[in-house]
């Protein structure tokens, strides 16, 4: 459930609830809360976020507890109360061995493990739906981004026999050319798809075409891969700008395919 | 007569035959489903099949002049993927199986999404394409598959023996890459060219990668297409073997494809003809496997590459870096020409699609006029006039029975590696050329190799409709061709007059295209990759010893300074209390 690895985060606040319910110290709250984070940013994730990231998080976190602890005398008397005594009585000296050793080993394996992880290549972030320009023209027509609209949609009510026969060409269009990438069902998991960097888009996905105008969808079909803004990375998008191989028609065609396939509608003119 | 009533009479008459038959064969029994389950089935058919299979059945769908092999034709009752014996048709979990994880490196995929039943429904609705399926003499009981034997020494030394004996190499070739003297020629019942599975690369066996998987298809064959089946013979342990020779050929179930190149030091020269100096090297270098896909986004698109994935290596001393590339192909076709500008119809002439055959709405003339089509001439390159080769011999046979010979294609075999001509600015590091040979603003450099020529070309392209021919880097290669595997290893100095130069720790973007001339493929008709990296690992040894020391004596020290500080403190207002009593005693401190 959005993306998130449920047992671990359940089990991270049920540890929290333990800690409520035994009144915990400030230091040990202190402690779970940059523990925890960490373990969720870690193992949290069913498809794990970069390492920069959760360092930032973490660093963010780690100023504001400290902030915390700080913000009043009392408060801060209270929360090195326990460190005091852990240095300072000598029935504790063996458990202050114990975290004299303990520390830098653990700051060792980190050095060690972060000098052995396998090498990646970089990895850089991307818009999935960068803004579109205000109008696009494709073949001679221009289409206005916020007022334009699918052509041929309103004959779903209208009169759907000639409906039909947009969406079975739109069908056509998919198949002699899109599945390849975006998949038979759609899924962006086409035979190609493997090869690609980004993946093709997943039209199954209810966060993609329903979030979408259907003018957008022209655009991106129109214009491809080489038509996006740079926050797109346009220079790794395998998409073609379709207006080199479709007409018009056949381009607001598959449009109406792909939304009718999948049962969705095109988020309406001005809706957000 | 309604095709509906006469349905239902040949199902009651199949009926009747399968009543007298049934004690004879309890579980191979016609099974047509209802009409109600056959109606579902077309829905479900409708909706996700018939784009490739046909709304018909025949496998003549919209995506099938553009997909290799061919969909299916259920019109003809026959099927690759059994576990009955030949010429027998599948069961319903035989074909459960071919819908539920697909045939991997076709485009039949798996529909993981459809339920049992929906799967069940459609089962019954293909059956009804072919009236094979109510002829009770065509089914059989699947054949027993053992469990695997061990994989012994003596084991695969046997399956050799078996694999050499059966003549599997005529077209799996003798190492089993799929490059046999007869592979070129190999067509199915239809009279589609069809490729020998290439035994290394299990994870692209359209059947499946098991052991089971392997022993199946030896002893079922694949109906309609030349892999016979061995049931007759081969001895049961004979095919066991020959399933553990065959396994022995490829080392994973997965191509476990990378996304980077680790470009080792060394010390030695890279010198590209003492062959064993070079072998050594690369050697010690890793190996990433990275994914091919056609090039379907420009004209000259291709939808069926054969090569579906490259090999590649690198190693550097302190002033040249080396690359070797190595990919499987069924022949070397080393006499025609290429070059990754060569001419490509805006329609290939290797499908049925486009043009005016197919454009419903009319107005495709206007369209071919724009872009200059099939009927441009085509623009002059450096390597002489390429515009009248394409249309002579389009058609069915592009796949070349007729040029079956060996290195008779018209286009040669060939590679390139690709490179951004400058690296990204610091402050976008994201940056990179368009990965179809770059574009106007940030253009790439191409390290083409002609296989019929075996040396390397430098070409810069700002596009694809813009790729010169450079000579600002010396780029030399050396090639070979051994049992169905291409090895190129390129060389070139490090720092470059006009392109990109290999620093230590640098990542460098880099992308591959591989041309298969056996496919045609010439131009921009080509196998290629996304972007990848080359990373030039530092030439310094790396110790973990010091960074980890470090790391341990840093935080050792923060914790005796804090332990100290605490403790000081501790002493001092233990010894201040005192004095403070000692004052209070005596007299208030002059503050």
């Amino acid at each position: 459930m959005w993306g998130l690895n449920l047992p671990i985060v359940l089990a991270l606040a049920a540890i929290g609830g333990v800690l409520v319910w035994r009144r915990a110290h400030t230091l040990v709250w202190l402690l779970y809360s940059l523990g925890a984070l960490w373990a969720f940013f870690k193992f949290g994730f069913v498809v794990p976020i970069p390492q920069s990231v959760a360092t930032i998080y973490l660093a963010i976190t780690g100023l504001a507890l400290v902030a915390y602890a700080s913000s009043s005398r009392e408060r801060l008397a209270e929360t090195v109360q326990p460190i005091k005594r852990l240095i300072l009585e000598p029935r504790y000296r063996l458990a202050l061995a114990g975290l004299l050793v303990a520390l830098p080993a653990l700051a060792a394996y980190n050095a060690y493990a972060d000098l052995t992880m396998p090498l990646e290549a970089p990895g850089f972030g991307r818009e999935i739906h960068p803004a579109p320009p205000p109008e696009i023209t494709v073949h001679d027509e221009t289409v206005n981004m916020t007022t334009g609209d699918n052509p041929y949609l309103h004959y779903k009510a209208d009169d759907p026999e000639l409906y039909g026969k947009h969406l079975e060409n739109g069908r056509r269009v998919y198949y002699e050319n899109c599945f390849w990438c975006h998949g038979d069902g759609m899924g962006g998991d086409g035979m190609f798809a493997h090869g690609l960097n980004p993946v093709p888009s997943n039209f199954n996905d209810v966060g993609t075409l329903p979030a979408l105008q259907s003018s957008f969808v022209h655009w991106r079909i129109a214009k491809g891969g080489p038509g996006l803004p740079g926050p797109g990375t346009p220079w790794d998008s395998a998409m073609p700008a379709w207006e080199k191989f479709l007409t018009t028609e056949e381009m607001w065609d598959v449009n109406l395919f792909i939304y009718d396939f999948n049962g969705f509608e095109p988020r309406a003119l001005g809706q957000h | 007569m309604t095709a509906q009533t006469r349905l239902r009479r040949q199902v009651a008459a199949t009926f009747a035959v399968a009543t007298v038959l049934l004690p004879l064969s309890a579980s191979a029994q016609v099974d047509l489903g209802t009409e109600e389950q056959r109606a579902a089935g077309k829905v479900v058919y409708d909706k996700y099949c018939g784009q490739c299979h046909g709304d018909t059945g025949d496998g003549n769908g919209y995506a099938t002049p553009r997909v290799k092999p061919k969909p299916r034709d259920f019109t003809t009752g026959t099927y690759k993927f059994r576990t009955t014996p030949n010429g027998m048709l599948p069961t319903d979990d035989d074909l459960r199986r071919v819908i539920e994880i697909g045939a991997p490196y076709t485009s039949m995929p798996g529909w993981p999404n459809l339920t049992s039943t929906e799967i069940q429904n459609v089962i019954y609705y293909i059956k009804s394409f072919s009236p094979d399926f109510e002829n009770p003499d065509r089914y059989a009981e699947p054949i027993d598959i053992p469990r695997p034997l061990e994989s012994t020494e003596e084991s695969i030394a046997r399956g050799r023996v078996v694999y050499e004996e059966q003549g599997c190499g005529a077209c799996h070739g003798e190492a089993g890459r799929g490059d046999g003297a007869s592979a070129p020629t190999l067509v199915n019942d239809k009279g589609d060219p069809i490729r020998a599975a290439d035994l290394t690369q299990r994870w692209t066996y359209r059947g499946g990668p098991t052991k089971e998987d392997i022993y199946r298809t030896f002893s079922t064959g694949l109906n309609g297409t030349p892999m016979p089946s061995y049931a007759d013979s081969l001895e049961v342990e004979d095919r066991q073997h020959l399933v553990n020779y065959v396994y022995s050929l490829g080392d994973a179930d997965d191509p476990n494809y990378g996304t980077l190149i680790t470009a080792v030091y060394s010390e030695e020269p890279l010198d590209l003809q003492d062959e064993e100096a070079l072998d050594a090297l690369f050697e010690s270098a890793p190996m990433t496997r990275f994914p091919l896909v056609g090039q379907i986004t420009e004209p000259g698109r291709n939808f069926f590459p054969p090569v579906t994935s490259i090999e590649a290596q690198a190693v550097y001393n302190r002033d040249e870096i080396a690359f070797r590339v190595r990919w499987h192909d069924l022949r070397a076709d080393t006499s025609g020409r290429n070059n990754p500008s060569l001419e490509v119809p805006m329609w290939d002439e290797d499908n049925g699609i486009g043009g005016d055959a197919t454009d419903a709405a009319g107005d495709s003339d206007d369209f071919f006029g724009d872009f200059g089509g099939e009927e441009a001439p085509a623009e002059d390159d450096f390597f002489g006039d390429s515009g009248d080769d394409f249309f002579g011999d389009g058609g069915d046979d592009f796949f070349g029975a007729a040029d079956a010979g060996a290195g008779g294609a018209e286009f040669s075999d060939a590679v390139a590696l690709q490179f951004p001509a400058s690296l990204a600015p610091e402050e976008t590091p994201e940056l990179k050329p368009y990965f179809l040979y770059g574009d106007a603003q940030n253009p790439v450099d191409l390290w083409f190799v002609n296989l019929t020529y075996g040396v390397a070309d430098t070409f810069r392209g700002r596009g694809s409709d813009s790729i010169e021919a450079t000579e600002a880097d010396i780029v030399e290669a050396v090639t070979s061709y051994d049992q169905g595997a291409w090895t190129v290893t390129y060389k070139r100095r490090r720092s470059s007059r006009a392109g990109v130069s290999f620093a230590e720790e640098q990542y460098t973007p880099v992308a591959f295209s591989v041309w298969d001339g056996f496919n045609r493929e010439r131009g921009n008709k080509r196998a290629l990759s996304s972007w990848f990296y080359v990373y030039t690992e530092p030439s310094a040894e790396q110790t973990v010893a010091g960074p980890v020391l470090r790391a341990a004596l840093i935080v050792l020290a923060i914790e005796l300074l804090v332990v100290f500080l605490v403790r000081r403190r501790a002493r001092q207002q233990a010894a201040g209390e005192e004095t403070a009593g000692t004052l209070t005693a005596t007299e208030a401190p002059a503050v």
